[in-house]
């Protein structure tokens, strides 16, 4: 299993408006952000990437707008930096939401340059987006998919055509001439990763042979890794965890109070970070009609919960500790207690190759993040690599192709 | 009665009733309701169209169709595909965007139109919202803005079977492919509007605080001889929140038309 350290870069000191006012994201005015402040927070975060460098864990960053639970704005920006202070990370951008972005060709180069810079340490990442996205980017809700799917394929020719010049006239994007410099240093492209959270993205990531993520619920997770082993089958081969990505807090102390210490307040950005106000929580077509007509059939004070392993549900803006690590939302406490429960957690999802360790949510101080990521960097990190060695080999993207 | 006919590909479900004089009813976003006085009162004297556009109820949406012009077309070769002659055009919200695009296009099958608290131009500045963010803003205060009584336009959904909400589902996911950016309007289409040859009469429900009474003053601006007229106690849907004078209105109208 590869470990990748990430952070959004929280802006937590503007919490508790936006808890106030009932949303943390799209319309929380700008007026509740400090600018020095803020110069304090980057440059701390972007020091415990830098960590994560010296500790042998790879990177991970992500993007979002018009919010204060994550700073970062340009996945590319974060990772240009992030790219020239670290020498052997890999470098994860998960990612870009192509479906939002206006330029497909533009995200090509900067994936290129970003590749090019590493000396070919990147791993691209292209993602819908969160519904709340959809507002600050005023992109078409109703045709986001189709958007998503002809941005992808134009990313990958880009970048992977190097013989001149070449048309595209699609539904959405219009190029007379893409010819892309630089050209990234992996053939064809740096490995690709799709986010998601059901059976479908499953079955479609398969397709493409690509690393799907996921994040919040072993339960929701579970389904679409399954269903990406099953389409993959379909197509002849055989996926592998190495297809298989997870997103958790992690929280690891000397002891075992102390690493649940950690998790707790790292775990204040899942709480918050569905503190959404009501209408960009879902904008139409963004999500299947099926799921629609659930949620009009559940009322309105219905709002987004995951089930524990019992079947209980769990309200992400409320749950403790301990709820979360029943969710496996969270793993927590020594270097072993952690281990052992992301290895159990791999064992029950038949084999995550990835953890996208979530080691900074907020609150959490630099000496305790600090700490955190060193602790799993040398003492989990490198077991959870060796259970990696035990499972089979997976074959490589081609294979779909 | 309802029924389906093909037109340009597209089968286009319709609801029909009454006899006379033709009238084409085109709903606004939120779509054909279950229960619609307001075509039972026109149907007494005119020969009420009403379809369900492409995306909303059971018309299907081509996945080529991406703008207001694809409807205007589409209406206008259902027109001729019904043979109608001296039709009334009424369009209400965004059916009355889609009766404007179709009416600078072409009126030969057409008498006059009628615009209820239509969407569909830009007349304020680039700051000026002429359009509520009906999809930024939360249920009660879109019901707020868009109804004089909001509890006239209250809908249990958790009561309906699920036939009929998917049915919503795929309307509300159609009004964003054809509405959402620009927001609920065609930058050109003011610029067209002189091109309207046919009566005109342009709606606004006296409560309506999704578009002002100056935004319907405006398009009257635009459309020379057009006339303007309000409906009290109403907001933005006055055909369904006071049916019987909406259908007074209208057919005054149609009738010296």
């Amino acid at each position: 299993m590869r470990c990748w350290y990430f952070s959004e870069m929280a802006y937590h000191p503007a919490w508790e408006a936006g808890l106030a006012r009932g949303t943390l994201r799209v319309v929380l005015p700008s007026s509740n952000f400090d600018p020095p402040t803020a110069h304090g927070l980057l440059h701390r975060y972007l020091d415990e990437f830098a960590l994560c460098d010296d500790v042998g864990l790879d990177i991970m960053v992500n993007e979002h707008h018009s919010t204060a639970t994550c700073m970062t704005i340009s996945v590319p920006m974060a990772l240009s930096i992030i790219a020239r202070e670290t020498k052997k990370a890999r470098l994860l951008s998960l990612g870009s939401p192509i479906a939002n972005r206006p330029d497909p060709v533009r995200v090509a180069e900067e994936m290129a340059w970003l590749d090019v810079l590493s000396g070919g340490r990147l791993e691209m990442g292209l993602v819908k987006g969160a519904p709340y996205e959809i507002q600050p980017a005023n992109s078409n809700p109703a045709t986001l998919m189709r958007r998503y799917w002809e941005a992808h394929d134009l990313i990958i020719k880009a970048m992977s055509t190097h013989d001149g010049p070449f048309n595209w006239e699609g539904e959405f994007f219009q190029y007379r001439s893409v010819n892309i410099w630089p050209k990234p240093v992996q053939k064809p492209t740096p490995p690709i990763w799709m986010t998601g959270m059901s059976v479908d993205t499953g079955k479609l990531a398969a397709e493409r042979g690509h690393v799907v993520g996921t994040l919040l619920s072993g339960g929701t997770a579970k389904p679409m890794y399954d269903a990406y082993r099953a389409r993959a089958r379909e197509l002849g081969w055989e996926a592998g965890p190495d297809r298989m990505a997870y997103a958790a807090v992690v929280g690891v102390g000397a002891t075992r109070e102390e690493g649940l210490r950690r998790a707790d307040q790292i775990a204040d950005y899942v709480r918050t970070a569905p503190v959404v106000a009501e209408p960009f929580t879902n904008p139409p077509g963004y999500n299947s009609i099926g799921a629609n007509v659930a949620i009009m059939k559940a009322g309105p004070r219905a709002h987004r919960i995951v089930k524990d392993r019992q079947g209980n549900p769990i309200d992400h803006r409320k749950a403790t500790v301990q709820q979360f690590m029943d969710t496996d939302t969270v793993f927590a406490g020594t270097p072993d207690d952690v281990f052992g429960q992301i290895r159990d957690f791999s064992a029950r999802m038949g084999g995550v190759g990835h953890l996208l360790f979530f080691g900074q949510g907020g609150f959490l101080d630099h000496k305790d993040t600090a700490e955190n990521i060193r602790l799993f960097g040398r003492e989990v990190a490198p077991r959870l690599k060796e259970l990696e060695a035990a499972a089979p080999a997976a074959p490589g993207v081609a294979a779909a192709e | 009665m309802t029924r389906t006919i093909a037109v340009a590909g597209i089968s286009l479900e319709l609801e029909e009733l009454g006899s006379g004089r033709p009238l084409l009813f085109l709903h606004p976003g939120e779509g054909l309701q279950p229960r619609r006085p307001w075509l039972d009162l026109l149907a007494r004297r005119y020969r009420v169209i009403a379809p369900h556009h492409p995306g909303w109820g059971n018309s299907t949406l081509p996945r080529w169709f991406g703008s207001v012009d694809d409807l205007a077309y589409l209406y206008l070769d259902l027109a001729d595909t019904l043979d109608l002659s001296n039709a009334a055009l009424v369009g209400v919200d965004f059916g009355g965007w889609i009766a404007a695009e179709m009416a600078v296009r072409a009126t030969p099958d057409f008498g006059c139109v009628v615009l209820a608290d239509p969407l569909g131009i830009k007349v304020g500045g680039v700051m000026d919202r002429d359009i509520a963010d009906m999809h930024a803003m939360p249920r009660d205060e879109y019901m707020r803005l868009a109804w004089a009584d909001p509890v006239r336009g209250e809908i249990d959904y958790t009561q309906l079977p699920e036939t009929e909400l998917a049915a919503i589902a795929r309307g509300r996911e159609a009004f964003a492919l054809f509405g959402w950016k620009p927001y609920m309007h065609n930058p050109r289409l003011k610029h067209w509007l002189h091109r309207i040859d046919v009566p005109a009469l342009v709606l606004w429900g006296e409560r309506d605080g999704i578009i002002s009474s100056e935004y319907c003053q405006a398009w009257c601006g635009e459309i020379a001889g057009s006339r303007y007229a309000t409906i009290a106690d109403a907001g933005h849907f006055p055909h369904w929140e006071q049916p019987e004078t909406f259908a007074e209105t209208v057919s005054r109208f149609i009738d010296t038309h």
